[in-house]
């Protein structure tokens, strides 16, 4: 009897053992905050919060951020701003976690929301900015940020387009005179650049996580198709194909990086910042690094090639969708916030911290004046292409796309795109 | 004189529940209420953002999207992988810490020294001990890299966290790195509660080092091995930030454990499906305690 009891004592230790073992936990946020002190007065909102989630694109992000915050309390001192910002790497993830915990930013800043627009979680961003505000953005870029449903759910707050950057040293020595413009003239860039040794690698493809969406993209583009297929967006589609098998081609050329499928953009700007990279497709953000700490690279850009020769113009915007919280106040102290931040004196110091280009006419127009380092990505800014964000299908392609597309390194492009496409069918 | 009244179980049980209040209310909040709370979730149906949309039934465990069978997901390899992660690091772990504690409890110059040494890995996070690794695993710039090609031992740089397969293995390396020095220690308090005069009467018996130490030394300290062997199934088959920082390969790969395989889930399907994976989890680690009970049989009697 004893013996027993003592044996059930011993399974129900370890029973709750394995249990508290086995379960795991959802991690915590923890906001940073900012805390203004003030007493009401005419024309002011009641004591509020109201709560910014946003990505850190710069080690300036924060600082970023809290000048916006510290006007928006000079007119709004009984409103408490709290602001939580995350690296890019995980942020779509961090987002799930507040949403899950019906925690909703007032103010998010994000790379997609059709889910959230269809999971009827948002306002409509016209709601929350005053129609100036709404009127000061481009609106080929405005437009970006329209739902399937016609509605906009979501206004730009940043804007960037793609170019080939390319060595011009490397170019040089390997002995290639122009920047590529076809397929078949990258192919054979890459080759001779990969063909001078020494850990020099031709051609940068960042098949990882972070950009394998934008990356493949790209290649799609450039093989002359579209992920929209009579208005629904199809991975397995035969210009898809080519497009696998012109990336498979240089990866198993030996003319991109090693490892490929796990690069992410980032660690192929690094190897471009130190010369061991012919040519990557980059962006504004990244090449402001290169010509501030790596002045001995030298480098120039180019249209991104494409198998017949016309440039791929691509363009990315970030944007920022409010969540109702159904609380008026908030919604008032948001929309003022939103109509500061997009305010010339604030928005121009904001988006330079970006590193990337600016949404709104004035702006744009100034920086084509002054900013000659980005000339051309501005002119690039005038023609491009979006991805498909304002589908909500797109989400799941896209994290299909981030998680299997790398697999390109080790499988047949056909088998990657069939992989891609069953798991967007699973969740259809 | 009448024998006091024997008061009834049930009074008894009532009268001790002021005392076990406390732990009863941190059981039912750190253990049942999140366990009830992921049986639930894993019945319901989100979108990938979270968003709750209604009841799933088993959908998320065997829909179209569910956890044992999304498409492309190599679910028999993950498996396997889990078995593998938990015996071989539970194992050479334990054969590790059996030898160092040994050796740490023979009486030697420096002993105390060498037993702080020993200590370090588990005082240090698990996250930045695994983060050490990836960096020195680096091709480009990491340290241990270097030192495999400058030895000639490799001929080039070798992305040891780039593939699935190699993420692995230097996991299951990492993995048995941090669990020695909790086990070493488990063991060596077993040892030093070997009473000398067993010891010395088998001498005295005519027994030789190796009969002293598995007829007497070892059976002694199964009670020990049991708690060190039980406690680090339950911790490897958990952890996830050992797999996580060194597979640097996105996706459903074959690197994968059912416990990392919970994350992927989490980030692209919701969290009713990584929830039902949580609870298969949670099954399946019951299942490698079952076995490891019935073979081992550590609770036996010597």
């Amino acid at each position: 009897m004893r013996r027993i009891t003592k044996a059930a004592i011993a399974f129900g230790a370890v029973f709750s053992l394995a249990l508290a073992g086995c379960s795991s936990g959802a991690p915590a946020t923890t906001p940073a905050t900012t805390t203004p002190a003030g007493t009401g007065a005419a024309g002011q909102l009641p004591a509020t919060t109201i709560k910014i989630l946003a990505p850190s694109y710069s080690e300036s992000s924060k600082t970023d951020w809290e000048k916006i915050i510290t006007e928006f309390n000079k007119k709004q001192p009984n409103v408490k701003v709290e602001l939580q910002i995350e690296g890019w790497d995980n942020f779509s993830s961090k987002v799930q976690a507040r949403i899950q915990a019906k925690d909703y930013p007032d103010i998010l800043n994000d790379n997609a929301f059709a889910g959230a627009a269809e999971a009827g979680l948002l306002y409509p961003i016209t709601e929350v900015m005053s129609e100036a505000t709404i009127k000061s953005i481009e609106p080929a870029l405005l437009k970006n940020g329209t739902g399937a449903d016609g509605k906009q759910w979501a206004a730009p707050d940043i804007a960037s387009s793609r170019l080939l950057a390319y060595n011009t040293d490397l170019f040089a020595k390997a002995g290639v005179a122009a920047a590529p413009k076809t397929w078949a003239e990258l192919e054979d860039a890459a080759k001779k650049i990969a063909a001078l040794g020494g850990g020099v690698a031709g051609y940068g493809l960042p098949l990882g996580q972070e950009e394998a969406q934008v990356e493949s993209s790209l290649w799609l583009w450039g093989a002359g198709g579209d992920w929209a297929v009579n208005g629904k967006l199809v991975a397995n589609q035969p210009t898809a194909v080519e497009a696998f098998a012109q990336m498979k081609k240089l990866v198993d050329g030996g003319m991109t990086q090693p490892n490929a499928g796990a690069t992410n953009r980032q660690q192929a700007a690094d190897l471009f910042n130190n010369g061991k990279l012919g040519m990557m497709l980059s962006h504004s953000g990244l090449l402001k690094e290169t010509r501030e700490k790596f002045p001995q690279t030298k480098f120039d850009l180019a249209p991104i090639p494409s198998k017949s020769g016309t440039p791929v113009a691509f363009g990315v915007t970030d944007f920022i969708i409010a969540f109702d919280n159904k609380d008026a106040n908030r919604k008032e102290a948001t929309k003022q916030f939103l109509d500061i931040m997009y305010s010339d004196a604030l928005y121009e110091g904001w988006y330079k911290g970006t590193g990337l280009l600016p949404v709104t006419t004035s702006q744009i127009a100034k920086g084509k004046a002054s900013d000659t380092n980005n000339a051309k990505f501005y002119e690039a800014l005038s023609y491009v292409k979006f991805l498909p964000v304002g589908n909500p299908q797109w989400d799941v392609l896209q994290k299909a796309l981030q998680g299997t597309a790398g697999t390109i390194t080790s499988d047949t492009p056909e088998n990657v795109l069939k992989k891609i496409q069953a798991q967007v069918d699973a969740q259809g | 004189m009448a024998p006091p009244q024997r008061r009834g179980r049930w009074q008894e049980t009532l009268a001790a529940l002021p005392w076990l209040a406390p732990t009863l209310v941190l059981i039912a909040g750190v253990v049942a209420y999140p366990t009830i709370l992921m049986a639930w979730t894993a019945t319901r149906k989100y979108n990938s953002y979270g968003v709750e949309r209604g009841s799933a039934g088993l959908d998320n465990f065997i829909g179209p999207a569910g956890a044992l069978t999304f498409p492309t997901v190599p679910i028999p390899r993950i498996l396997l992988n889990t078995v593998v992660w938990v015996t071989v690091v539970v194992f050479i772990t334990l054969v590790l810490s059996l030898l160092l504690a040994q050796f740490l409890n023979k009486p030697f110059r420096g002993r105390k020294l060498l037993r702080l040494i020993i200590i370090l890995p588990w005082a240090s996070s698990v996250v930045m001990t695994t983060t050490v690794f990836n960096y020195g695993l680096q091709p480009d710039v990491g340290l241990f890299n270097r030192l495999l090609v400058d030895t000639g031992i490799l001929d080039a740089a070798y992305g040891f966290t780039k593939n699935p397969t190699s993420a692995f293995w230097v996991a299951v390396f990492v993995a048995i790195y941090v669990s020695l020095p909790f086990t070493t220690y488990t063991i060596l308090a077993g040892l030093q509660s070997v009473p000398d005069d067993i010891l010395e009467a088998a001498h005295v018996d005519g027994a030789n080092t190796v009969q002293r130490y598995w007829r007497i030394v070892f059976p002694l300290l199964r009670p020990s091995m049991a708690v060190a062997a039980l406690i680090n199934i339950i911790n490897v088959f958990n952890s996830l930030p050992i797999l996580k920082i060194l597979n640097e390969t996105p996706g459903y790969n074959t690197g994968h454990t059912t416990t990392t395989l919970i994350f992927e889930y989490k980030a692209q399907l919701g969290p009713g499906v990584a929830s039902a994976l949580s609870l298969v989890n949670f099954a399946f680690c019951l299942v490698v305690i079952a076995v490891y009970l019935a073979v081992v049989q550590p609770t036996r009697e010597v």
